[in-house]
């Protein structure tokens, strides 16, 4: 046996030196700064085209060569590594992020005033992502793309039933008509009947598309002020969420997440195995943003695509829920100064150009989207025809997500995911008012509780919990209200949509409608 | 000093990796340490909250939730510590072929490999599966024949050293509603059982209710009466009469919602009064217990904790099967009407359905664990049998089950007690590797349990004081179980 543990050791030091001896040269004579992002292709593309950029711009040593060195950290890009590595002072320069969390947690530098000094300040993007850039007044990253939750159809899979995509703009109600035809055609020699006109709405990909309808409604998961979720106020919610069970369950026009499991497409990179099941015509439609093109692209055969919004309900106004993928400088970075450039080099032109090129959503850079290449892109013709309808949709009637201080928003989009479970697995246990009460109890308590915790947060609560009592005043007395008052971002839009708001003295309408995405 | 010089790094690795952060986990139990307030860059200071997490913990209902879902999964520690002993003892047997044998196994292994050779070449696709089954069955034959148990025992350990994730992954395929190869194997027989019920007169198979309230009075009568003669026997003490006789109880309670339809409300007519016959039972074996004990003299003074491991063990067995009669019998009610709807019966949705998904982990955690290390352990202790008691068995003529009841069991108690209280620790905090790959939680967190619902607490919203309040509560759960087992479970071992 000691032959035995000799031998091992031997081995394994062995291995160990070779290790060693053979681990590539990480040492750099200029600062090295790591990125943690995702594990996109692309990604390597643009940390060249960043060295390439410091050149052009004369942020280089000596002799030439760019005055830092970017690298590429993948392996820490899931939220919870980033959280814990953050507080404990280890995590990386550069970081995407959902920049109200981590401003929560302290963890983010605020780069308001060198965003000014290098041109990357909130007014060079899409207006409709300002609102999670900034907060309380202070900007604290600068979007890596700008992401719109759109629902993109297969067109052929729908010529070859003879039938039209659906169009940009519709309702519920036209949504599922199109879809009943759809199903019915696509499954006419399927009695498995396992074509769908859509992918699953269980799953994430169905979440702008939720929250979209839920905003043409004219409901938000919090109130005005972000103090309190108000989803079981009335049936608006539920509805929608009725809507998604009769369109899985009854009509069979998406599948359900069992039925989506059994197919055995695998995820790869970049957006689920929806994509491979939109590509073979398994489904007709998915749910994506524009970066969803990057595996269409990669397909043998790319098919022709169109674009339609999420539909609208009631006759509620049309909206769009825009996101995006954001980089935030790490409080704990010892290159400050440096990671700043990398924002900077974010709303320039190439950068813009290069986000163009490969399809990664819209670019930081609206003015990118006006180009021929980004419209018509010589080598896609198949997706001609999509490109400006986003970038449109976007500018008109584009707005972000909310980001509550006192309660994280994947925390909310965890609890709607619950109540949409409850709901669309027809639990006989819970009625679907219960899975909503539920859900907004779990909300609300939440809150209190992030409140309850700190006592800064407690002076902001109860000023916005007053605010919220006048604006519920004003609106049960039809009065205007002032758009100052209103702290979430989709309410600002809406008062101002229906004429709810007045907005202050100082402030021009033409101003107003700009901030609120009435226009670039 | 020189043993101490070789105890160092171990003792200083339990200090620094294990003992310090628990001494410091519990310090954080009753601060309000959040990361979003208290961290490298946020300097406000920690404060004592005594025993406020704690309280928040008793009125959490997730909390409770999640417990309940954990001590659900662990009904599956006793099957699968069967199934452990059952594969073990199948490995000790003389699996080598002689040459006779051999000659037999490689041909048939031939022929197997042959026939799935023939299959392909007759572009069999859909049989793809079968191929695959025929072909290592018939590999392993072979294989076995001549490498004898070595071969088997390596196979039966494999899923214990094969990476979790990845059969998690593999799992997840086979669970798959239309395509996993479960559901393709259940289809027929399923389709096959859909007409067999339609073609029965739905009053003869709904009428199987009451053959499980049969089956539940029987296994009743059969836990009252051993509880009886122990005590009787002067093996049973107070504590083991009551806590057994709660268990039985728990199933009879539940009895009384038996008919009501949790959806509507409305009551099952048929259903409620199999409830009632059942209620009405216990209610009989009850007295019949409690006077069959009044009238008998102990001659010693029996503690009052004696035979309670065993009283528990019992009880809790008898009472999964007491639940599982109560559910069976609720199948075969709505079955004739599953089976008269569009499409008839169909196989389980398992990890997408919240009802089934747990059952699914539980079956998957079976089949990991019925080749795990107490398969090993119990190896282990079959070897350590002595070869004379068996002689001495032969010689009075007991039979395979008589020589297994009265010897191996009883000599494999250690082992057993040792197995039993590792797996309880084990299905307490464990869980989360699974379920964040296989489920995340879901569907409708039916499979969040308490070790994920920690994560979720302290990572995914920083709440670390809070966190470390459920941790220390999951710490206290598990300690009181195994110094329970130790003090009860101890004495029947070396009884």
């Amino acid at each position: 046996m000691k032959y035995l543990f000799l031998i091992f050791f031997v081995v394994l030091s062995g291995m160990a030196g070779i290790t060693v001896l053979t681990a590539p040269d990480t040492s750099s004579d200029v600062p090295v700064l790591y990125w943690v992002t995702d594990a996109n292709p692309a990604r390597y593309e643009q940390v060249d085209l960043f060295h390439q950029w410091l050149i052009d711009n004369g942020y280089v040593t000596e002799d030439g060569k760019p005055i830092m060195e970017l690298r590429l950290d993948t392996a820490s890009a899931d939220p919870t590594k980033k959280i814990i590595q953050s507080v404990a002072g280890v995590a990386g320069d550069i970081m995407d992020c959902d920049l109200a969390q981590m401003r929560e947690l302290g963890v983010l530098e605020d780069v308001t005033d060198v965003a000014r000094e290098l041109g990357f300040d909130p007014s060079v993007t899409y207006p409709g992502v300002r609102s999670i850039l900034e907060f309380e007044g202070r900007q604290y990253g600068f979007p890596c793309n700008v992401a719109t939750s759109v629902m993109w159809a297969n067109v052929d899979t729908f010529a070859q039933y003879g039938m039209e995509p659906p169009p940009l703009e519709m309702d519920a109600d036209e949504f599922e008509r199109i879809g009943l035809e759809y199903v019915e055609r696509a499954n006419a020699d399927n009695p498995a009947k396992r074509r769908f006109f859509c992918e699953s709405l269980a799953g994430w990909q169905s979440d702008g598309v939720l929250l979209s309808m839920l905003r043409s409604s004219g409901k938000s998961f919090l109130n005005e002020t972000m103090t309190e979720s108000r989803l079981d106020q009335d049936s608006r919610f539920l509805d929608i969420l009725d809507r998604f069970y009769r369109w899985t369950y009854v009509y069979n026009l998406t599948p359900t997440a069992a039925q989506e499991s059994s197919f055995s497409a695998q995820a790869g990179y970049g957006g689920g195995a929806g994509l491979a099941l939109f590509q073979t015509g398994q489904y007709g439609i998915i749910m994506r943003g524009r970066w969803g093109l990057i595996r269409v692209r990669q397909f043998e055969n790319p098919p022709n695509v169109s674009v339609s919004l999420p539909p609208t309900v009631d006759g509620g106004l049309q909206n769009l829920v825009m996101g995006s993928r954001r980089a935030g400088i790490y409080k704990g970075s010892k290159h400050k100064d440096l990671a700043a450039l990398f924002l900077a080099y974010l709303a320039s032109e190439p950068y813009s150009a290069q986000i163009v090129k490969s399809a990664d959503a819209l670019p930081p850079l609206p003015s990118l989207a006006e180009t021929e290449e980004f419209i018509r892109p010589a080598d896609f013709p198949n997706e001609w025809g999509v490109h400006d309808p986003i970038d449109q949709a976007a500018r008109r009637v584009g707005i972000a997500g909310l980001s509550s201080p006192f309660v994280p928003t994947s925390y909310i989009v965890r609890e709607v995911s619950i109540a949409r479970d409850h709901v669309m697995t027809n639990n006989p246990v819970k009625t679907p008012e219960r899975a909503v009460a539920d859900c907004v109890l779990a909300i609300n308590q939440e809150i209190a509780r992030d409140v309850a915790a700190d006592p800064n947060k407690q002076a902001l609560y109860d000023e916005l919990t007053e605010t919220q009592a006048r604006i519920d005043a004003y609106r049960a007395e039809g009065r205007p209200v002032p758009l100052e008052w209103i702290t979430n971002p989709f309410y600002r839009w809406y008062y101002v949509q229906q004429g709810w708001a007045v907005a202050p003295e100082e402030t021009a309408q033409s101003d107003l409608e700009s901030d609120l995405g009435g226009g670039v | 000093m020189t043993g101490l010089a070789f105890l160092a790094p171990n003792i200083l690795g339990f200090l620094g990796f294990t003992l310090v952060p628990l001494v410091f986990a519990l310090m954080l139990a009753f601060t309000d340490w959040d990361l979003t307030l208290h961290n490298m860059f946020q300097s406000r200071p920690l404060d004592f909250v005594g025993l406020d997490n704690f309280e928040r913990m008793i009125n959490e209902p997730r909390f409770w939730n999640s417990l309940g879902r954990t001590l659900f999964m662990m009904m599956g520690i006793p099957f699968g510590i069967a199934g452990s002993l059952l594969a073990a003892i199948l490995l000790t047997q003389n699996l080598r072929g002689g040459s006779g044998r051999n000659t037999g196994y490689i041909i048939a292994g031939a022929i197997l490999l042959a026939g799935s050779g023939m299959l392909t070449l007759a572009g069999l696709g859909s049989t793809a599966m079968t191929l695959l089954v025929i072909g290592v069955a018939g590999t392993i034959l072979v294989s076995g024949s001549i490498g004898g148990s070595t071969v088997y025992r390596t196979l039966f350990y494999t899923p214990y050293f094969t990476a979790g994730v990845a059969t998690y992954l593999l799992w997840k395929k086979m669970y798959a509603v239309d395509t996993g190869p479960i559901n393709v194997a259940l289809t027929d027989p399923i389709d096959g059982l859909t007409t067999a019920v339609r073609a029965l007169p739905a009053g003869l198979v709904q009428a199987g209710a009451w053959l499980c309230a049969g089956a539940m009075v029987l296994l009743l009568f059969w836990g009252v009466s051993r509880l009886r003669r122990w005590w009787r026997e002067e093996d049973l003490g107070v504590y083991g009469l009551i806590f057994g006789g709660v268990l039985l109880g728990l199933p009879v309670v539940w009895a009384s919602s038996w008919g009501v339809v949790a959806e509507s409300g409305e009551t099952i007519a048929s259903l409620a009064a199999a409830g009632y016959v059942v209620q009405a039972a216990a209610i009989g074996l009850g007295v019949w217990l409690v006077t069959g004990l009044a009238g008998v003299e102990r001659t010693r003074l029996t503690p009052s904790d004696e035979g309670l491991g065993s009283a528990l063990i019992l009880c809790a067995v008898l009472m999964i099967g007491l639940f599982a009669m109560l559910g069976l019998s609720r199948v075969l009610y709505a079955l004739p009407a599953m089976a008269a709807s569009t499409g008839g019966l169909k196989p389980p949705e398992w990890i997408s359905d919240a009802d089934w998904a747990k059952p699914s982990l539980i079956m998957m955690g079976l089949w990991a664990a019925i080749g795990s290390n107490n398969m090993l352990l119990y190896l282990a202790g079959l070897s350590n049998v002595p070869g004379e008691l068996y002689e001495a068995a032969d010689i009075d003529g007991a039979g395979r089950f008589g020589k297994f009841w009265n010897i191996t069991w009883p000599q494999l108690a250690p082992v057993t007690f040792f197995i039993v209280v590792m797996s309880v620790i084990g299905g307490l905090q464990g869980g989360f590797e699974m379920v964040k790959t296989m489920t995340n939680g879901g569907p409708r967190e039916s499979t969040t349990l308490l070790s994920f619902y920690i994560y979720t607490e302290a990572f995914e919203l920083g709440r670390l004081g809070y966190a470390s309040a459920v941790t220390w509560t999951l710490f206290g759960l598990v300690l009181s179980v195994t110094l329970f087992n130790w003090k009860f479970g101890n004495r029947y071992v070396n009884g």
